[in-house]
């Protein structure tokens, strides 16, 4: 038990049993999906010093209340799988676990919206959805774990992203808690871009309006190419058929889903490209589309039969973890354009070992997730010296006019080459004005001061140690 | 005879808890979604054990962590959706068991596990009842079973405790039997040698007494020629497909089925004529232990389905992803308001399909089900899936 007595009494008065401190709890909830070595740990104390399991906007009010006077940090967390340490605490304090919520779930046919509770896991909307014959017009591959909230915090993209757009495009109103405690709905862009991405950094989000769709069928063709260059060269072509989704995994990548999932797909870039058709004609339209797009960038046409196949896969892809014994992740944002260099770096850092998979989030770019897994369990040194790599690695896609993912902890500080100098300059300003005190989820988006020589930000310290030690 | 020891019983946790990647996935855990502490979550579970199983924990952190630990995996019900969803093939319900037994070792189970776990040992049944009274749903049915008890037959009708003792399952084992008779079927009961099939004790952790049990009944079985055996309790079919060959190894050679499967066999054969129309909107839950546990989807679909004009309606959630009752796992008996929670989101989606007819293929599912809907004041008739082919065939109950 770390937290400081007045605190406790403080919190445990107001909040109750959703306080817990025993050293169990606190453990579980000191990592997200990023396994990182023990080692990082000395770049900040991810073990909370409490866990609130917050069910109403009532307690994330009081939450603030108490945190202010305190001057506790707390760092919201859902499903905890965006992995990128934004849910796990940059130097202690409360972890305020937002699952708590009560599940909301309010439909305008009119509108064609639904309204929710952050904590709603994306496969339990749709299920709603899809009863009512509508569907998400976006969602993540992580469809079966991940929640709304935390996919807006983490400023996410997913399936459906090259035809509607990523969490902000979706998002008709937000109901949030900002840190001075005010309750504020938001339905301007303006405003509700702010909390895209900001990863608990303004405000906890307490409750969602999203645009949702007419559960249209969707059509799958599939295609193969040879190397980056034509790969590139197709996903411009295929962007010009305006799909819903384009999928694609590297040649090694290719490898291990033949393996995990008992497949027999060529040893090239595969990609799966979805769109959504409602009659004949536009299917044939689509075909006729896809067929020249492919053409023109000299890919080949995959077999159709695996292609309905394949896209039953887009949640499973994580599986082939199964056959390694230890891994390392990162996840860069391209533009389709120029990405075919990077792609070519990678590959060579990595004499080929690398698994690439891919997912457009607009016409113009694409998410890419670099894995790269290892037969034995590495040690912590070795871990950790990968992770540098990788995160090096992530950062040279600057080059290329790419940009991490997300920043969360690991790429707090690139907020600016992620959305631009005027949204960085218009999010410190709303920071500052809401949060003087810094107690909502400090360590995230802006580079938090190193723990140990607080005259360096951690950025410095991060990047510096991914030059000099690798 | 191979039979399996403690350690061929055993999967390392510690390894596979290691395997976890953290996805997520697994949050579909029924009471994870009710109780919502990431402790509760299956992969919090693995977190969990890390810390317990790990060499060199100290035994203070152990009694610590062992506390929320135990609790957790005993708020399980063992529906096997968290195994089914996960990407990297983890053993849970293995894993779960596992950490039961060990609770038991240490001396950790709660009084009504205990008294249970002491009521089957002493009278091979769940309810403690005197075993010479295993016969009774016969009695009280009207049925006279003697020329059928302990006779040599291809086929054992395995009528299971909940079947035998309860009163509210009493249409269950003399459906089984009608249709059994009804079909020229040859077949044998156990009578009071028939001895509870281990199920709960297995799912309790508690290991030895469960394998004694499966010995029991395998000797009982062997002694009658028995090839085949058919029962309509999921426990005992989970237990007889997937237990038993664990624990006794080859010498379990029988083929089990459900009696929707035997059914579903003697349509094909032309043997069992539905001819008999239901008019009632007619669902069908999939008991956990049937489909996420052994696979079984079709045989019960197509049963219904050889109706003749049913009206068949899937629940919103079907086949491998079916909701859980929120009875199994004995979380019923370690925590029966959670189980309620767990059961009245199945009932919710039971009263979006507006059947009036819920079948099923389980006696704790039909127990919890029939007590959800009571409990809702709807009217719907919740009812074993061999009630449904008896009425079906035309017979009176
Ligand atoms: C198999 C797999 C596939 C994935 N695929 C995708 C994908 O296609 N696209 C994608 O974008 N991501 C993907 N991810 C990453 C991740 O799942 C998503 O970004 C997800 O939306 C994060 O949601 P979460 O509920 O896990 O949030 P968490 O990880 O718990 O939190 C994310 C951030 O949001 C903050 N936060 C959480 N709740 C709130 C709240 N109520 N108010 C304010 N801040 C909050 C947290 O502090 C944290 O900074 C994938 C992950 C996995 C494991």
């Amino acid at each position: 038990m770390t937290l400081k007595r007045n605190v406790r009494s403080r919190f445990v008065r107001f909040i109750g049993k959703k306080l817990r401190e025993d050293r169990t709890t606190l453990q579980v909830y000191s990592r997200d999906m990023s396994d990182l070595p023990s080692l990082v740990s000395i770049f900040f104390k991810n073990i909370p010093d409490g866990v609130i399991l917050a069910s109403s906007v009532e307690d994330i009010q009081t939450i603030y209340s108490i945190a202010n006077e305190t001057k506790t940090p707390i760092t919201q967390r859902a499903a905890g799988t965006a992995g990128l340490g934004g849910s796990v605490t940059y130097n202690g304090g409360l972890v305020v676990d937002t699952k708590g919520f009560e599940q909301k779930f309010f439909f305008d046919p009119l509108e064609q919206t639904v309204t929710i509770n952050p904590s709603y896991v994306f496969s339990d909307l749709q299920r709603e959805l899809k009863l009512q014959g509508l569907s998400l017009c976006s969602y993540p591959s992580s469809y079966h774990s991940a929640t709304i909230g935390g996919w807006i915090a983490h400023g996410g993209h997913g399936i459906g992203s090259a035809q509607y757009g990523g969490a902000l495009e979706q998002i008709v109103e937000l109901e949030v808690v900002l840190p001075t405690g005010h309750l504020v709905k938001y339905t301007e862009r303006d405003h509700i871009s702010l909390f895209v991405g900001s990863h608990g950094t303004l405000g906890t989000i307490t409750e969602v309006t999203l645009r949702v769709k007419f559960d249209i069928p969707l059509k799958h063709q599939g295609c193969t190419f040879d190397s980056p260059e034509e790969l590139v060269k197709g996903l411009g072509e295929i962007a010009t058929t305006f799909p819903h989704s384009v999928w694609f995994l590297n040649p090694k990548h290719v490898e291990s889903f033949n393996e995990t999932f008992g497949y027999n797909l060529p040893n090239r870039y595969v990609a799966i490209i979805s769109k959504e058709v409602s009659f004949e004609e536009e299917e044939m339209e689509f075909n006729r589309l896809f067929n020249n797009a492919i053409r023109n960038a000299g890919g080949q046409i995959l077999d159709r039969r695996y292609t309905e196949d394949i896209w039953k896969f887009r949640f499973r892809s994580l599986s082939m973890l199964k056959h390694c014994s230890d891994y390392v992740v990162s996840e860069v944002i391209l533009p389709i354009e120029s990405s075919d260099k990077y792609i070519r770096k990678l590959i060579s850092k990595f004499k080929g070992n690398i698994h690439l998979e891919g997912e457009f989030i607009s016409p113009t770019h694409y998410a890419l997730l670099i894995y790269v897994l290892s037969e034995e369990k590495m040690s912590s040194l070795k871990k950790t010296l990968l992770n540098l790599k990788l995160f090096k690695l992530s950062l040279k896609s600057k080059k290329v006019k790419g940009y991490p993912y997300s920043t969360g902890l690991w790429f707090s500080g690139f907020y600016g080459q992620i959305y631009g100098k005027d949204e960085l300059r218009r999010y410190k300003e709303f920071k500052k004005s809401v949060d003087p005190k810094n107690i909502s989820n400090p360590g995230k988006v802006l580079s938090p001061k190193f723990r140990f020589f607080p005259i360096v930000s951690l950025k410095f310290v991060v990047k510096l140690a991914s030059r000099f030690m690798l | 005879m191979i039979m399996s020891s403690l350690t061929d019983w055993h999967v390392d946790v510690l390894e596979y808890a290691q395997k976890c990647i953290y996805c997520g996935y697994c949050s579909l855990c029924p009471t994870y979604k009710e109780l919502k502490w990431e402790t509760n979550h299956p992969r919090g579970i693995l977190e969990q054990i890390k810390l317990y199983f790990s060499e060199g924990t100290k035994e203070n952190v152990k009694l610590e962590v062992s506390k929320t630990l135990f609790e957790a995996v005993f708020a399980c019900t063992m529906c096997k959706a968290c195994e089914n969803i996960c990407l990297v093939d983890i053993p849970l319900i293995k894993i779960w068991e596992q950490v039961r037994q060990e609770s038991f070792k240490k001396g950790r189970w709660s009084p009504s596990m205990l008294s249970l776990y002491n009521k089957v040992k002493d009278t091979q049944n769940i309810f403690g009842l005197p075993p010479e009274e295993r016969l009774i749903w016969a009695k009280l049915s009207g049925l006279v079973m003697t020329r059928r008890v302990k006779k040599k037959a291809p086929l054992a009708y395995f009528v299971g405790c909940q079947a035998s003792y309860s009163g509210k399952m009493s249409e269950i084992a003399p459906s089984v039997v009608k249709i059994l008779r009804k079909t020229k079927t040859n077949f044998t009961i156990l009578g009071n040698d028939e001895w509870c099939c281990g199920s709960p004790i297995f799912l309790a952790g508690g290991y030895s007494v469960g394998k004694s049990f499966a010995k029991h009944n395998l000797d009982e079985l062997k002694k009658l020629g028995v090839k085949r055996i058919v029962t309509a309790c999921s426990g005992c079919y989970r237990a007889f497909k997937i237990v038993y060959p664990r624990v006794l190894g080859e010498s379990w050679d029988f083929e089990v089925l459900h009696i929707s499967e035997l059914a579903n066999e003697l349509i094909q054969s032309g043997k069992l004529k539905l001819k008999k129309q239901i008019k009632e909107k007619v669902t069908f839950k999939d008991p956990c232990e049937l489909v996420r546990h052994c696979g079984l989807i079709e045989a019960p679909r197509n049963v219904i389905n050889s109706i003749p004009n049913v009206r068949f309606e899937e629940l919103p959630s079907n086949k491998e992803e079916a909701l859980c009752c929120g009875g199994g796992g004995l979380l019923k008996l370690n925590d029966s308001d959670l189980g309620n929670k767990v059961n009245s989101k199945l009932i919710s989606e039971i009263k979006y399909s507006e059947a009036d007819i819920v079948a099923n293929g389980c006696p704790t599912c039909l127990d919890t089900i029939q007590a959800g809907v009571k409990k809702e004041g709807l009217d719907i008739e919740v009812i074993d899936i061999a009630e449904l082919i008896l009425r079906a065939m035309g017979e009176k109950k």
